[in-house]
């Protein structure tokens, strides 16, 4: 199921492949029914860095992120790897075992799971039996602190009547509760309060501080550079009709906010 | 079921019946003419709300028992779990005898609610079986559980009465298990709520999957009353569950919860009906079921509001899951009501695996089956939480893990 790029990757284990390191998207295509959204994505995302894709409302941003998490809706061509791995030859499962982490714009509601006993079982898909049961329960108390989250949440069923910020919520508990190496944050910050906004800048804060998960790599969607305020682009990758048409630092996000996407939507213009 | 068990006229129980009549052992013999009487109405009764089609393969009228007279056999219930002062718990023969008044004041009462082809059977032929008795304001804090575990090809007629006088309160967990081969088990369950008591009642059947089993649950609930129920139909290959309660007092309230899920070749016919018979009455009715392989079920949920019979609030909802293209759920829910200023809802849905779900589930690392097993467990759980105890809950909920993975 792997190419022969992973392989060689796994071959020669961890501390090997460090030039394959990254989330590395590669003449990404995307058609849904035959519609093509994505016309070829270059993007790369490194390891403990912070990336904005930014770009109008359906330029393509929440298709890439379900395309990298494994939408089966979808017909793809190019190529994705994580560390080197080839993702798009894997179900969705087993890239979030690999290391992905999304958090989606509009998560699924499951009535009938509790939140608890969902954490419990991701945890341990993701990453078996590396935490008794005690522990576990200790980090995820950790980790809903940070997020301002009630333990009442636990109890509950996976965002089954949830208002948009208390999934918005849920999914950065659950980020934070898998430790992935790259995740994804598809318009986490649409629909938060102010409170709710620094509470997930914090969290992420957090995530980056710590030993084990400072190597987080992380794509951040958003219309608006608010969420920037919180947690700080190091590059910012700007999307407008299914393109990268503009790449830079964290300025980019600031002269967006002040001219709008329009020039941008000339340039891509040109470029095609 | 073995074809040898099974024989196409009725009036292969007919000698069942001579027996009952003949055996100083049975339940009131002199009661023979309400026997009778009932054979008829199950001899001259259709089961069937169809016929066999396409998904649903049986027929419910020709489920007799070739072997009835020899088959037939007493049905033996054990109990465990909690009592308390002036509790009745024997066998149903015992009650009659020993406790006359309040066994034929309650017997047979809420029957006349369920009609119906094998609740007559049942009526008919019932030996051995369960009472219960709780005297005003006596509350019983552990549940009572009621099993009942038939013998390999035998046919057995449990008939269990649960009376709850007023303001009494219990929980009652009746089973019917067995690893035996061959059952056909064709039950009565009746509850005569007195005014303010409170009953909850579970029913679990898991027989093997080559049983044929008819339960008829019938309940009387009088003023202030209150009855939980739970109900699950997870075994046999044939099994057709009426559950009636009949809201005879103002300002009581029955809850039902059910939960069936044919697998394989197993095929489910389950029937509520909730009859607002008096004012002010409230019924919360809920039912989860799901279907894989080539398991099929029939529900019909029904609920009715007498005429004049103002304020009642009643609710009906039913879900239905399909796991695999073979399997089928026909749900039918049905209001009559003839007062006007009442609350009634109905929803039905029926519909395959949320794949959206499914994908949520799978990108955080959960294999699909995984998930899905999640899903369908989270799915009955809205009926499973209105069963008592938290050993009854995780037996249900294991025993559904292990249908899913079936």
């Amino acid at each position: 199921m792997q190419s022969a790029r992973s392989t060689d990757f796994n071959g020669k284990g961890d501390t090997a492949g460090v030039a394959d390191r990254g989330l590395r998207i590669s003449d990404l295509r995307v058609s849904i029914a035959h519609n093509e959204i994505l016309k070829g994505i270059d993007l790369q995302v490194e390891p403990g860095r912070v990336h904005a894709l930014m770009g109008p409302n359906g330029s393509g941003k929440s298709t890439l992120a379900l395309a990298l998490a494994g939408n089966p809706g979808y017909e793809i061509s190019g190529s994705a790897t994580l560390d080197g791995l080839d993702l798009l030859a894997l179900s969705p499962d087993k890239r979030a075992r690999a290391g992905l982490f999304l958090s989606f714009q509009y998560p699924a509601a499951i009535p009938g799971v509790k939140v608890s006993s969902f954490l419990q079982a991701t945890r341990q898909a993701v990453r078996p039996g590396d935490l008794p049961p005690a522990k576990f329960r200790q980090l995820v108390m950790e980790k809903m602190d940070l997020l301002d989250m009630d333990p009442s949440f636990l109890g509950r069923y996976l965002n089954d009547g949830f208002s948009g910020g208390e999934k918005k919520r849920l999914e950065m508990l659950q980020l934070a509760v898998l430790a992935p190496k790259y995740a994804i944050l598809d318009e986490t910050d649409s629909g938060l309060d102010i409170d709710a906004l620094r509470a997930v800048g914090e969290s992420l804060h957090a995530m980056r501080r710590d030993e084990s998960t400072k190597e987080l790599g992380l794509l951040i969607i958003t219309h608006y550079p608010r969420i920037l305020q919180h947690i700080a682009a190091d590059v910012v990758h700007i999307m407008v009709d299914g393109r990268i048409v503009k790449e830079g630092g964290p300025q980019l996000a600031h002269t967006i906010e002040r001219e709008g996407y329009d020039a941008l939507r000339e340039d891509s213009a040109v470029r095609v | 079921m073995s074809e040898a068990l099974l024989a196409p006229s009725p009036d292969a129980w007919a000698p069942a019946l001579e027996a009952v009549a003949s055996d100083p052992r049975a339940l009131e013999t002199s009661d023979i003419a309400a026997r009778t009487a009932a054979f008829e109405r199950y001899r001259l009764s259709s089961a069937n709300r169809e016929r066999p089609g396409r998904y649903w393969k049986i027929d419910l009228d020709t489920l007799h028992p070739a072997a009835a007279r020899s088959a037939w056999r007493a049905a033996r219930a054990e109990f465990s779990g909690g009592t308390a002062r002036g509790v009745v718990r024997c066998d149903l023969a015992t009650a009659a005898r020993e406790e006359p008044a309040v066994f034929n004041k309650a017997f047979r009462r809420a029957l006349a609610f369920a009609p119906g082809k094998y609740a007559a059977l049942a009526q008919a032929l019932h030996s051995g079986g369960a009472f219960i008795y709780l005297p005003a304001d006596v509350c019983v804090d552990e549940p009572i559980v009621i099993s009942y575990r038939a013998e390999a090809a035998t046919a057995t007629f449990p008939y269990t009465l649960i009376v709850a006088e007023k303001g009494s309160s219990a929980t009652i967990i009746e089973k019917h298990e067995s690893n035996e081969r061959e059952l056909f088990v064709c039950g009565i369950t009746e509850v005569i709520a007195e005014s303010s008591s409170s009953v909850t009642h579970a029913a679990v059947q898991r027989l093997p999957e080559d049983a044929v089993a008819f339960f008829t649950r019938a309940a009387s609930l009088q003023q202030s009353a209150r009855l939980s129920w739970g109900l699950a139909d997870l075994g046999a290959y044939v099994s057709g569950s009426t559950v009636v309660a009949a809201i005879e007092g103002a300002a009581a309230e029955s809850h039902i919860a059910a939960i069936f899920f044919p697998c394989g070749e197993q095929h489910v016919d389950f029937v509520t009906a909730v009859d607002h018979l008096a004012g002010q009455s409230q019924s919360r009715t809920v039912v989860k079921s799901a279907a894989a392989g080539n398991g099929q079920a029939r529900y019909l949920g029904n609920i009715r509001i007498a005429a004049n019979e103002h304020g009642c609030d009643a609710s009906l909802k039913d879900d239905a899951l399909l796991l695999s293209p073979g399997a089928h759920i026909d749900s039918v829910p049905a209001l009559e009501i003839a007062a006007n200023d009442v609350k009634a809802f109905h929803g039905a849905t029926v519909g395959a695996l949320d794949e959206e779900m499914v994908f949520y589930m799978t990108t955080r690392g959960l294999e699909p089956a995984a998930a899905k097993r999640m899903i369908t467990l989270g799915f009955f759980e809205p009926a499973i939480e209105h069963f008592p105890t938290n050993a009854l809950r995780e037996l249900l909920r294991s025993e559904l893990a292990r249908k899913i993975g079936a």
